[in-house]
């Protein structure tokens, strides 16, 4: 009998050795298999991450760089947000002036109520249009 | 990349054979069952994404570094080695006489009634004791040369060594197999 003859014999000795394992140790063989296969599992999975995306579309474009669109997608908002500002701004400027033409109209015509002499706020008032003119 | 399909077969393919050369190795049931689940872990965390092809080297090569690993750590805790030879019942099985482990298994296997399904667990029995007692590198060529089925090239890439040795380490492992089992009136 050469060596391969040999091997080839043994090999089927060994073959039905490890085919004849008890119960137990093949539930524990599979066991150690179920958990292998588990961290492979959890080793492939796709990490998730975050990440805040505009509505038009992710924030990057195929080579990694930030799109023109979507520089203008981000800040068009803001700038909308601060010409809001300003004309709320200017809006609420131009109400108090015609309130305060509106009381010196009525103060040089003589249709202020009389009751507004007497009151402490409209005497302010008027100390505050004089020192403002 | 080896899906989880290729892998839960590849590992079901190898898991008995890798129990048993484990079991060669350290002499010792529950010691080979954790040295698989080790090598088992290993490959599925560390080399999951290698082609399904490159498994059965990989997972040779993981499980012989285990089996290292296993006899460096047994080194360094030798104090209490001694302790659970002492205790336990592995001492008694090194020392034991080989026709009391025939026997037992004859005794285990009562309950088949086919007087040759008995001889060949015998057999079987007294190969595996043979072969677990040819030295490491021997039993390492040869289980994977004639059980793995490895060529020489993979066999010397997956010990560490030339293809010469792995020609000599199992011409040598051959020779005391077959002596050995002709010494105990084996015929194959």
């Amino acid at each position: 009998m050469n060596e391969n003859e040999f091997g080839y014999r043994i090999r089927q000795a060994l073959n039905e050795g490890a085919e004849r394992l008890d119960y137990k140790t093949a539930f524990r063989l599979e066991q150690g298999r179920r958990k292998a296969l588990a961290a492979h599992r959890a080793a492939t999975a796709p990490a998730y991450r975050p990440i805040l995306v505009p509505a038009g579309g992710p924030l990057l474009e195929e080579d990694g760089q930030v799109g023109w669109g979507q520089r203008l997608g981000l800040i068009a908002p803001l700038l909308a947000l601060v010409i809001g500002f300003v004309g709320i701004y200017q809006w609420q400027h131009e109400r108090r002036i015609n309130e305060l033409a509106d009381i010196d109209f009525a103060v040089l015509l003589d249709e202020a109520p009389i009751d507004a002499y007497a009151d402490k706020g409209f005497g302010a008032l008027l100390q505050t249009n004089f020192d403002e003119i | 990349m080896a899906s989880a399909e290729e892998l839960s077969a590849f590992l079901a393919s190898v898991e008995r054979r890798a129990f048993k050369q484990a079991q060669f190795a350290v002499r010792d049931a529950d010691g080979a069952l954790d040295i698989v689940q080790d090598a088992m872990l290993k490959l599925a965390e560390n080399y999951g994404d290698r082609p399904a092809a490159e498994l059965p080297l990989l997972f040779t090569r993981i499980l012989q570094n285990t089996i290292h690993d296993y006899f460096r750590r047994q080194k360094v805790r030798s104090t209490w080695i001694t302790l659970f030879s002492a205790l336990g019942g592995r001492g008694e099985e090194e020392d034991s006489d080989p026709l009391e482990t025939l026997e037992a298994l004859a005794g285990s296997d009562g309950a088949e009634s086919a007087e040759d399904k008995v001889e060949r667990s015998q057999v079987i029995a007294i190969i595996e004791e043979e072969i677990s007692r040819l030295p490491a590198r021997q039993r390492e060529a040869f289980v994977m040369r004639y059980w793995e089925e490895m060529d020489v090239a993979e066999t010397a890439a997956a010990m560490g060594c030339s293809e010469g040795s792995v020609k000599t380490h199992c011409s040598r492992a051959t020779h005391a197999l077959a002596k050995a089992l002709s010494a105990r009136g084996i015929r194959l």
